[in-house]
């Protein structure tokens, strides 16, 4: 008996079709006995690498191809006109989504023949207004191996019973490809004669017969195992969006990856319903294992994988020189340029350097990349490199990094090295609004045959499955919404789980059965590909042959190229990949420097700001670093409290510890012990002071573990940075601690400064961090944190134009405030488009200071005065650019019917901004605009004539409505703005608060450690981070007015309180303080309430009825948990203390923590959303992400 | 305090018991006026002399009688004209009957929102609020001027005068205007427009034997199509000639579907309502050559005599059979 080899197979890289991943389908290939497996995604390669690996694992030959929807051949005759009919446009709902085209699958055959050719129709069918189609111009090929199934109009003639139609329209794809060409039958057990019925795949093997056209069996495979029909039709549903009809042919759960018996047995129900002998069933077998042969595609030699393409030298400025000649040149000068030239140990870094990059044969690579950071800067775009790059001296000659490495001890090994063969990486930072301007430069240097984007799938998880399976078993929309949003940001596959522990699900849990395919329809669907997004920041660059190694699409909203890979897919077919990072601090610094030339004319040179500079670290010591880069979180606040930074090697240093391992290993507390004097500063052996004496002893970086490394075994550091790499896998970490102790002893060390030694460098792990990193982070960190303190106003105009950061806007105005800035309200005769400075007062001084109450302002401020800060025409709900900018270009205005007429606002807009007061300088109360607003909207409409409905010119007159109270203005206020403007919208609820005994944040600095406390406020942000413990830690940040509170809920007060922080805004909490320094304090939460409710209860029932509330169970159920569902007591601390991190209670959750690629645990319900996803200018009140990113 | 509201504690949508319930109203004063689907106004100004009762006494003899007479229970609001009884009614419960007396309107009034008074629909009262004019007294306080800027000068000066407690309605005895409405709704999102059609069909049906029964013939025909998401499109057209005829009416049920070209929509229920009813015998028909009308409407009548006979589902259209 023959073997057999699925010819058309999809994964789950077929959106919203297939339901299996290509790992699991190679893995089932190989265990059902099969040697080769194609996978023939529909309109996409994009799974092809990730295949290619899978199928080299489990050791099953891959087949590349596609499946593609092709276009009939222009007829001659053109009956094209009669078949149009064209429908109304559907009132609601939206009409059905196209996928009449037939479709056809493309097999690569010819080696890298077949996979340009692949490519090349794969980009060609994108190429298609609307769903992908490949036009019959385009539809030729020398390589590629064709497969007319069902679903091509030659099957489908077949289908309709009609073969004369088949032949004719067999003829032009026999013309294009000849031999090339198979009929492909398919047996589903389906009734009728339509895709997957006997009679058709019968049918077809005749006219295969008659036609002399090969056919092949093929089983035109969805998923990997029996089962899996409902997925499959959940998935149709969510493509075609509509909801699952069962009325109108479900999946019959037959296209799975069948073994070799079961499609014999298929072949011969298929022959002998054709009416051959049953030997023609072992024949069709052949046939398909033959063609299966003939399709000889290699992942190294074919695909690329493995090699380097970059751009060709001449496109870099090396003219006719060598690119290496060029590149050590160009160094060369950057020596002279920089003032290094007459320093040795700089020249020798950099010919160390150039031998290393001209070993690996790298030079175009930094000739590129410095291309295109000149011509970034040319723009005007502010530009900094980050990332293990900036370690490279010749990467600073070039101008990509700015800060000096030898100066900040960066070793070059830590980025490239001889020992390592992988490509280096450079990312460069711009701003952010200014992104896709860098992208459009980068094309237009290189051209698109050699840029592309980089793609990247957008997986299902929790709330996307809830929501796709939802409508497709037609459930109520309202519920489907209440459901999703009511997990947090999980992975699908854990929905039941959750449902089962997370105690903020209970109440979902109680009500689970009645939804009941729901939950395992959700599961199923996990981490499945349901969109491709453009990466935000990979950009491809190669040399012209890009477009036969891999396919091009376009990107849905900017029309750049996509190349349909995903990053590390890039990585592994060797394009070269650049990291354009849009940063939004780096908008916000530009635009900040703007407003303070435009409002002054003072000019801010940003990247030559004094270093050292007093105020700037007073303010950072303070943690008043709200909207400061990298150290605005709680805990860094907390950190920086603790660890009272005084110069840039401290922000490194701060910015380093600040991450999940350093955290965890404990790291901070020996380090601050020792900065403060309170711990002597121990080395495991003198040698090892250099590399450890700027940390205390205590190892941080990369490099200290590179320098320890090579300084004991005497290996190079090249090889101590492989040796680091090799630490986080704990197989190799064995092998590497014998080698260690051997070289080392062969040094004259003795065991126990070997065991010593060892143990740091166990601890440390791979969870250090680049210096290099943290040299590029702490650069902005500086900056900004010099604008906060030197330009408070234009700092927060940036911010609150570029929103970066973690906390909303309303936070940040919170703390301007607090700052003494003055916030200017909206004013359509005085706001921008952007926010802007303006100046209030002129200071009494000649040299006041620019905030008032701000201690220690240096002298360099020149222009005296207070400056305010204008809120932004953009910040108003539903407002267009144009309208926003139409409004700033008419300025000023006179009246209100010169503002209606001149800034043509849409109505509601007009009455937004009437609500927030923009308004209030053409007389009237706010109520009274509106009215004004309506019936000038009324009169341009025609309805009114040319009645004026203003008295006497320019003033508005009274309606006699009653204006907004003080209470509405803050809610519109917020609804509008999304901040609260006029004042803090706590301010309102202070009697009530000083009823509790709620201490103020401002109060609560002089609590001391252990004292428990009510605290009140606004949610300012919240976060379930991935904490190495294993455990869910839910912190949680208020704001008061008077300053911010930081709060932690740990496990054990989970049950009690999950639900309220989660779930309300104003939040009432006891807990207890944390006193970690002077500046470090937290609240350890142990009961929450919602105190919008309380507030209500106060207003109408007075405090008996607070009383009552606050008797009963805290929460929103007062039913508590009746032991429905395992409530999870696992820990029993209940006076809101951290329950003790030990192996005492093996925690379930441990089997089913998420194991990252670097080897970092977390708990599986940690936030997994991406830090910084979701619109830029969200309407946010508050802030939920996994926090710690990087 | 002489007008009542009164609602009868139905179940579900069942109107038939509606007449038999108003003759019990009517037993008292011949002044009531039908509010379908369960409701009636009644005016007893002559009641009171008649039977030497106040109106909140004879609101408890409703009760009793209709309590006693149909099982129904019913909820009894009282108040000086038919808008303040409305309102009333909102706080009335079973056996605590809400009267209003002439004097404590306004202060009745003047904590309501707006939406509540009868003929404020949920558009006036949008607009109200965003003017800040969310209760009725803030209204009656604005001035009319301004009231008329605000929602036209008609509506508004109304609005002022009902917040005012001012009613200018009365209760109009016999104004049945009830229009037929049938709806059919669908176990999951349908989209399939052959089952749409059907559900026309049979909507179509329905709404002519009812008419027929009643000799009455309706001028328009309504059609809702309510959606997953609880919204919902409505769309009316006139029908060439008033008929209860259910081939015409299908026919035109028909056509509104199809202007509404819907394709994906995920379609809960259709609805059909019938409205503009004329008596039968009033209504012109315009004869033609074709015997197949002639035949349908013969047909259509033997069909409704069968129906009468062996019930509703003895003859149906092949359709709608399977």
């Amino acid at each position: 008996m023959p073997g057999f080899t699925h010819l058309h197979t999809v994964s789950g890289f077929s959106l919203r079709y297939g339901a299996s991943h290509p790992e699991r389908l190679a893995e089932r290939a190989s265990e059902r006995g099969m040697d080769a497996l194609a996978l023939t995604d529909r309109d996409t390669l994009a799974g092809s690498v990730r295949f290619a690996k899978a199928c080299a694992k489990a050791g099953v030959r891959p087949l590349f191809g596609a499946e593609l929807a092709v276009a009939a051949p222009a007829a001659p005759g053109g009956d094209e006109s009669v078949r149009r009919e064209r429908r109304r446009t559907p009132v609601r709902g939206g009409a059905f989504i196209d996928e009449s085209a037939p479709r056809v699958t493309f097999l690569a055959r010819d080696g890298a023949r077949g996979w340009a050719d692949l490519c090349r129709l794969v980009s060609a069918a994108h190429t298609h207004d609307g769903l992908p189609l490949l036009t019959w111009d385009a539809n030729h090929a020398d390589g590629l191996t064709v497969l007319l199934g069902p679903d091509s109009d030659v099957g489908r003639a077949l289908a309709a019973g009609r073969p004369d139609r088949a032949v004719r329209l067999l003829a032009p794809w026999r013309e294009v490809y000849g031999d090339a060409l198979r009929l492909e039958a398919t047996w589903h057990g389906r009734e009728g004669t339509g895709p997957g019925s006997l009679r058709l795949a019968a049918r077809t093997l005749g006219f295969a017969a008659e036609q002399h056209v090969r056919p092949v069996l093929s089983n035109a495979v969805r998923y990997a195992d029996p089962g899996l029909g409902p997925v499959a039709d959940v998935l149709d549903a969510a493509r075609r969006l509509v909801p699952v009809d069962p009325a109108g042919g479900l999946d019959p759960g037959e296209a799975w990856l069948k073994g070799q018996g079961a499609m014999l047995e298929a072949a011969e129900r298929i022959v002998a319903a054709a009416g051959f002998r049953r030997e023609a069933a072992l024949r069709l077998l052949e046939q398909t294992q033959a063609t299966a042969a003939e399709c000889r595609v290699d992942p190294e030699d074919d695909l690329g994988m493995g090699s380097v393409h970059f751009p060709e030298p001449h496109l870099v400025g090396a003219g006719r020189r060598t690119a290496q000649r060029t590149l050590a040149s160009r160094a060369a000068a950057g020596m002279v340029m920089r003032g290094y030239a007459g320093r040795r140990a700089y020249w020798e870094r950099m010919h160390h350097e150039l031998d290393i990059i001209a070993h690996h044969g790298f030079a175009s690579y930094f000739l590129t990349v410095s291309q295109v950071v000149d011509d970034v800067r040319d723009m005007g775009i502010r530009v900094a490199a980050r990332g293990s790059g900036a370690g490279s001296l010749v990467n600073h000659l070039l101008g990509i990094a700015h800060a000096d490495p030898v100066a900040h001890g960066l070793l070059m090994e830590r980025f490239l090295s001889k020992e390592r063969v992988v490509l280096p990486d450079i990312d460069i930072d711009v701003e952010s609004a200014r992104r896709l301007e860098v992208y459009r430069a980068i094309i237009d240097r290189f051209g698109t045959e050699r840029v592309a984007t980089v793609a990247m799938p957008e997986t299902y998880r929790v709330r996307h499955a809830v929501r796709d399976v939802g409508a497709a078993l037609s459930m109520d929309p309202a519920e489907i919404d209440r459901i999703a949003k009511s997990f947090p940001h999980i992975r699908a596959r854990d929905a039941r789980a959750a449902l089962e522990e997370l105690p903020e699900l209970r109440q979902l849990a109680g009500e689970k059965e009645k939804y009941g395919r729901l939950w395992e329809l959700v599961e199923a669907l996990d981490a499945l590909p349901r969109g491709i997004a453009m990466h935000p920041c990979g950009v491809l660059l190669s040399d012209a042959s890009l477009l036969t190694r891999t396919p091009v699409v376009p990107t849905s909203g900017e029309g750049f190229p996509m190349a349909q890979f995903d990053k590390d897919d890039v990585e592994d077919l060797g394009l070269l990949k650049l990291d354009v990072l849009g940063v939004r601090m780096q908008s916000a610094m530009a635009h900040a420097v703007t407003e303070v030339e435009r409002a002054t004319g003072e000019r801010i040179d940003l990247d030559a700001v004094p270093e050292g500079d007093p105020a700037t670290y007073g303010l950072i010591r303070s943690t008043e670093t709200l909207g400061c880069f990298q150290i605005e979180s709680p805990g860094q606040r907390d950190l920086v409290g603790r660890l009272q930074p005084a110069t840039f090697h401290d922000l490194v240093v701060d910015i380093s510890l600040f991450r999940p391992g350093p955290v965890a290993a404990d790291m901070v507390r020996p380090f601050i012990e020792a900065r403060h004097g309170r711990a002597p500063v121990r080395y495991p052996h003198p040698d090892l002071e250099e590399p450890l004496k700027g940390t205390y002893g205590v190892v941080v970086f990369h490099e200290q573990v590179i320098d320890i490394v090579a300084t004991l075994t005497g290996c190079g550091r090249g090889e101590a940075d492989r040796v680091r790499r090799g630490l986080s896998d704990p197989e190799s970490q064995g092998r590497i601690k014998v080698w260690f102790a051997q070289h080392a002893a062969a040094r004259g060390y003795d065991a126990e400064t070997i065991r010593r030694t060892w143990e740091i460098v166990e601890a440390f792990g791979s969870y250090g961090f680049c210096k290099a990193h943290a040299v590029a982070f702490a650069v902005p960190t500086y900056q900004s944190a010099w604008l906060k303190a030197h330009h408070p106003a234009a700092f927060y105009a940036g911010l609150l134009t570029h929103d970066p950061g973690m906390y909303p806007k309303r936070l940040l105005l919170a703390d301007a405030r607090r700052r003494g800035v003055p916030v200017l309200p909206l004013d359509v005769n005085k706001s921008g488009v952007a926010h802007r400075i303006e100046l209030v007062s002129e200071s009494k001084g000649s040299k006041g200071p620019e905030g008032p109450g701000e201690p220690g302002k240096p002298e360099g401020v020149k222009v005296p005065g207070t400056w305010g800060l204008r809120l932004a025409l953009s910040d108003v709900h539903g407002i267009s650019e144009t309208e926003a900018a139409r409004i700033a270009e008419g300025q000023p205005y006179v009246s209100l019917l010169d503002f209606w007429e001149r800034a043509r606002p849409s109505r509601p807009l007009a009455g937004r901004l009437a609500q927030v007061g923009a308004l209030d300088a053409f007389g009237a109360n706010r109520r009274d605009l509106q009215l004004h607003l309506t019936e000038l909207h009324r009169g341009s409409r025609g309805t009114r004539g040319d009645q004026l409905p203003l008295s006497g010119g320019r003033r508005t007159a009274p309606a006699g409505l009653p204006d907004l109270t003080p209470s509405e203005k803050l809610s519109a206020e917020l609804g509008v703005l999304s901040m609260d403007v006029s004042r803090h919208l706590m301010d309102d609820h202070g009697a009530f608060l000083q009823e509790l005994g709620v201490v103020s944040a401002r109060r609560l600095r002089e609590a001391r450690h252990g004292d428990t406390v009510l605290v009140a406020g606004a949610k300012a942000a919240t976060q379930t981070p991935p904490i190495r413990s294993g455990k869910r830690v839910i912190f949680s940040t208020l704001d008061d007015g008077t300053g911010l509170v930081d709060l932690a809920f740990f496990d054990d007060s989970h049950d009690a309180c999950a639900h309220t922080v989660f779930h309300s805004w104003l939040l009432l909490v006891r807990g207890v303080v944390q006193r970690r320094g002077p500046r470090s304090l937290s609240v350890v939460g142990s009961a929450a309430w919602n105190l919008a409710d309380l507030l209500e209860v106060r207003r109408e029932e007075g405090l008996e009825g607070v009383a009552a509330r606050l008797a009963g169970p805290a929460g929103p159920r007062s039913a508590g948990d009746d032991g429905d569902g395992p409530a999870r007591r696992r820990l029993a601390g209940s006076d809101g203390r951290p329950a003790p991190a030990g192996s005492a209670a093996r925690d379930p959750m441990e089997d089913r923590t998420i194991r990252m690629p670097t080897g970092y645990e977390m708990h599986p319900w940690a936030d997994l959303r991406p830090a910084g996803e979701g619109p830029a200018v969200g309407r946010k009140l508050w802030h939920r992400s996994p926090g710690s990113a990087g | 305090m002489t007008i009542l509201c009164v609602r009868f504690q139905l179940p579900s949508t069942d109107e038939a018991a509606l007449p038999g319930l108003l003759g019990l109203l009517e037993e008292f004063t011949p002044v009531v006026q039908a509010l379908p689907p369960h409701g009636a106004l009644a005016d007893l100004r002559g009641a009171e002399r008649y039977f030497g009762r106040t109106a909140l006494e004879l609101a408890a003899v409703i009760r009793v009688r209709a309590l006693a007479l149909h099982g129904v229970d019913c909820v009894i609001g009282a108040g000086p004209n038919p808008m303040v009884a409305r309102m009333a009614l909102r706080d009335a419960r079973p056996g605590l009957t809400r009267a209003v007396a002439g004097g404590e309107v306004r202060d009745f009034l003047a904590g309501r929102p707006v939406a509540a008074l009868p003929g404020v629909g949920t558009r006036t009262a949008r607009t109200l609020g965003e003017y800040g004019l969310d209760t009725l007294g803030r209204v009656a306080a604005a001035p009319l001027s301004t009231l008329q800027r605000l929602v036209g000068a008609r509506a508004g000066r109304e609005l002022h005068e009902k917040a005012n407690g001012v009613d200018r309605g009365r209760v109009v005895p016999d104004a049945v205007s009830r229009s037929p409405a049938t709806e059919r709704p669908f176990t999951r999102d349908e989209l399939d427009p052959g089952r749409h059609r059907r559900a026309l069909l049979s909507a179509a049906e329905e709404l002519g034997a009812r008419l027929r029964a009643l000799d009455k013939v309706c001028r328009s025909l309504t059609l809702t199509v309510r959606y997953a998401d609880r919204s919902a499109t409505t769309r009316t057209r006139t029908l060439p000639e008033p008929t209860a005829h259910s081939a015409a009416l299908a026919g035109a049920a028909y056509a509104l579907y199809e202007a509404l070209g819907l394709q994906r929509a995920r379609v809960r229920a259709i609805g059909l309502r019938a409205e503009g009813l004329d008596p039968a015998e009033r209504a012109s028909h315009q004869l033609t050559f074709d015997p197949l009308d002639e035949k349908a409407r013969r047909i259509e009548e033997v069909a409704d005599r069968a129906r009468a006979r062996f019930g509703p589902r003895a003859v149906m259209p092949g359709a709608l059979a399977a």
